[in-house]
């Protein structure tokens, strides 16, 4: 099985670079640049500056705050990623207004405004609704039978 | 370590938020998920493009009439939804960037480098795939032919990537999510909560330019949906340099079928027996739209000069000489009832940015071949 899927997807990503091969050498850097231009930013700008804004936030916004906040930043990571091709419209002619017609500022910010108002509701649904013991059970494993239960 | 984090997750002034969110519980799974969402995104657009670039085994159904809209909607939706994906993904294994041997032997090299093509073709495929639905031609490549050859290259690394982690995907599919209980702050089971919202509300924000329902809250789709007649438009007649030959005293289309030939004024089209059909036009870039057509069948056309029912037909439009101003349409859809040379479109003359005097509407296929401004119709002998 491992076997197969290994010389399989050799085979097929071969055939991709026989594709790409058959361009001219300045398309192929072209290309080649695009995909690590990509690698390098997410590695090397991305991955730091979102680790080092998880390691402040963890440090700096309360537990109980913390999962909502968290998952609306990486919310509004999604919907920056999204809005970039189209928030200023970069691609538009003039001869065809049905591309990119929509008011894009607005509708990035709206969305941004609907997930940060969730986050609020969130904590406050998490603080009033009864604590949910099965939560607590489903996360143990057969480890946990026999240990203590945490000292309160 | 694990055990020191259970102990102190209860302990007065303990760190009470520490807990490892990477994992591999979180990578397999979230990874099942991203090598699905690329799945449907290879087979949809290898089905593109094979209809686009025929080849002898490649059947392609004329039905259901939306079989197209569906599949290449779901190229875009699977590509987009990977975005969020991949970002946590490459976000639950990016310390093992750092681990040691950082160069280490031949195996240890091969490894990262299998890597570094994954990555890097993934990010291609996402990045240009999204540029090009905005029609935002950043990269000094063409678009399609990359985008293929890429694919594979990813397809490729996806396979070995797999084929690698297999023992350990198993593994950490079968364990629970999280190994130690967290009664205060994030859990892996939020971190995967939070991704699959997060695939949501990219799907959401973007997909309302091929779901009709979503139409409204799309925020962030390259196309609202609107347009001349309701429709939008890829290919304007501004930019196809058509302005004046389609509407020209002296437009006529032609049929031919070999030294058969007859030319057709608008007036001889709009007087033949008119059909009207429901067909979505689907764009290679996503979007689509459901519309009336009205229009001669083109079965009628081909008929009329005496052309067989399993001869493929070539489209050819005013639009000088590029690559998408001519278009073989496969017999299958070229007698297909529901095939037209469409003269109005939702019940008014058909725009002149939708291909007045005349375009090519058939089932099931992407928008760029249903040729418009159609000029010369030719019967492939």
């Amino acid at each position: 099985m491992r076997i197969a899927l290994i010389v399989v997807g050799l085979a097929l990503g071969g055939y991709g670079a026989v594709l790409v091969w058959e361009n001219p050498p300045v398309i192929i850097m072209r290309i080649v640049v695009w995909a690590l231009v990509g690698v390098v930013l997410h590695d090397l700008v991305f991955a730091p500056v979102c680790a080092a804004l998880g390691f402040a936030g963890r440090r700096l916004i309360p537990g109980r705050w913390w999962p909502p906040i968290a998952v609306a930043a990486f919310c509004s990571v999604v919907l920056v990623f999204l809005a970039i091709p189209v928030y200023d419209k970069p691609g538009l002619r003039p001869d065809n207004m049905t591309v990119l017609d929509r008011n894009y500022p607005l509708g990035l910010w709206v969305s941004l405004g609907i997930v940060w108002a969730c986050v609020p509701l969130y904590y406050l649904a998490a603080r009033l609704l009864p604590v949910r013991q099965n939560e607590v059970v489903e996360q143990q494993s057969t480890d946990h039978v026999e240990r203590q239960p945490p000292a309160q | 370590m694990l055990g020191n984090l259970y102990d102190s997750a209860g302990q007065p002034g303990g760190d009470m938020t520490t807990t490892r969110l990477r994992g591999t519980a979180v990578t397999a799974r979230v990874g099942l998920a991203l090598g699905i969402a690329i799945a449907v995104c290879f087979v949809t657009g290898l089905i593109s493009h094979f209809i686009q670039h025929p080849q002898p085994w490649f059947f392609w159904p004329t039905r259901p009439i939306w079989l197209y809209r569906v599949t290449q909607g779901l190229h875009v939706i699977s590509g987009i939804a990977a975005i969020p994906l991949i970002i946590v993904k490459l976000w639950s294994v990016w310390p093992k960037l750092f681990e040691r041997p950082i160069i280490g032997g031949l195996v240890r090299q091969i490894e990262r480098l299998s890597i570094l093509v994954l990555i890097g073709s993934m990010l291609f495929q996402l990045s240009t795939g999204l540029l090009n639905i905005a029609q935002w031609y950043a990269f000094k490549f063409f678009f399609t032919t990359s985008h293929y050859a890429m694919s594979y290259v990813a397809a490729g690394a996806v396979l070995v990537h797999i084929g690698v982690k297999l023992p350990i995907i198993r593994r950490a599919l079968g364990d629970p999510v999280d190994d130690t209980p967290v009664f205060v702050g994030p859990t892996r089971r939020t971190v995967l909560r939070g991704t699959w919202l997060a695939v949501a509300l990219a799907t959401v924000v973007t997909a309302g330019q091929t779901i009709p329902l979503l139409r409204k809250v799309s925020v962030l789709a390259p196309r609202s949906g609107e347009g001349p007649q309701e429709v939008p438009v890829n290919r304007s007649a501004i930019a196809a340099g058509v302005l004046r030959s389609a509407r020209s005293p002296d437009y006529r289309l032609t049929v031919a079928n070999g030294s058969t030939t007859r030319a057709f004024t608008v007036a001889d089209l709009a007087a033949m027996p008119q059909a009207t059909h429901r067909l979505p036009i689907a764009c290679v870039e996503g979007w689509s739209a459901n519309a009336e057509w009205t229009g001669v069948v083109l079965a009628n056309l081909v008929a009329a000069v005496g052309g067989a029912r399993d001869s493929d037909v070539r489209m050819i439009s005013l639009e000088p000489p590029g690559p998408y101003s001519r278009t073989v349409l496969p017999a299958r859809h070229a007698r297909d009832a529901k095939t037209l040379i469409a003269l109005k479109l939702n019940g008014q003359t058909l725009d002149i940015d939708h291909g007045y005097p005349c375009r090519l509407i058939a089932p099931t296929r992407p928008g760029v071949l249903q040729t418009k401004w159609l000029t010369h119709i030719e019967v492939v002998p």
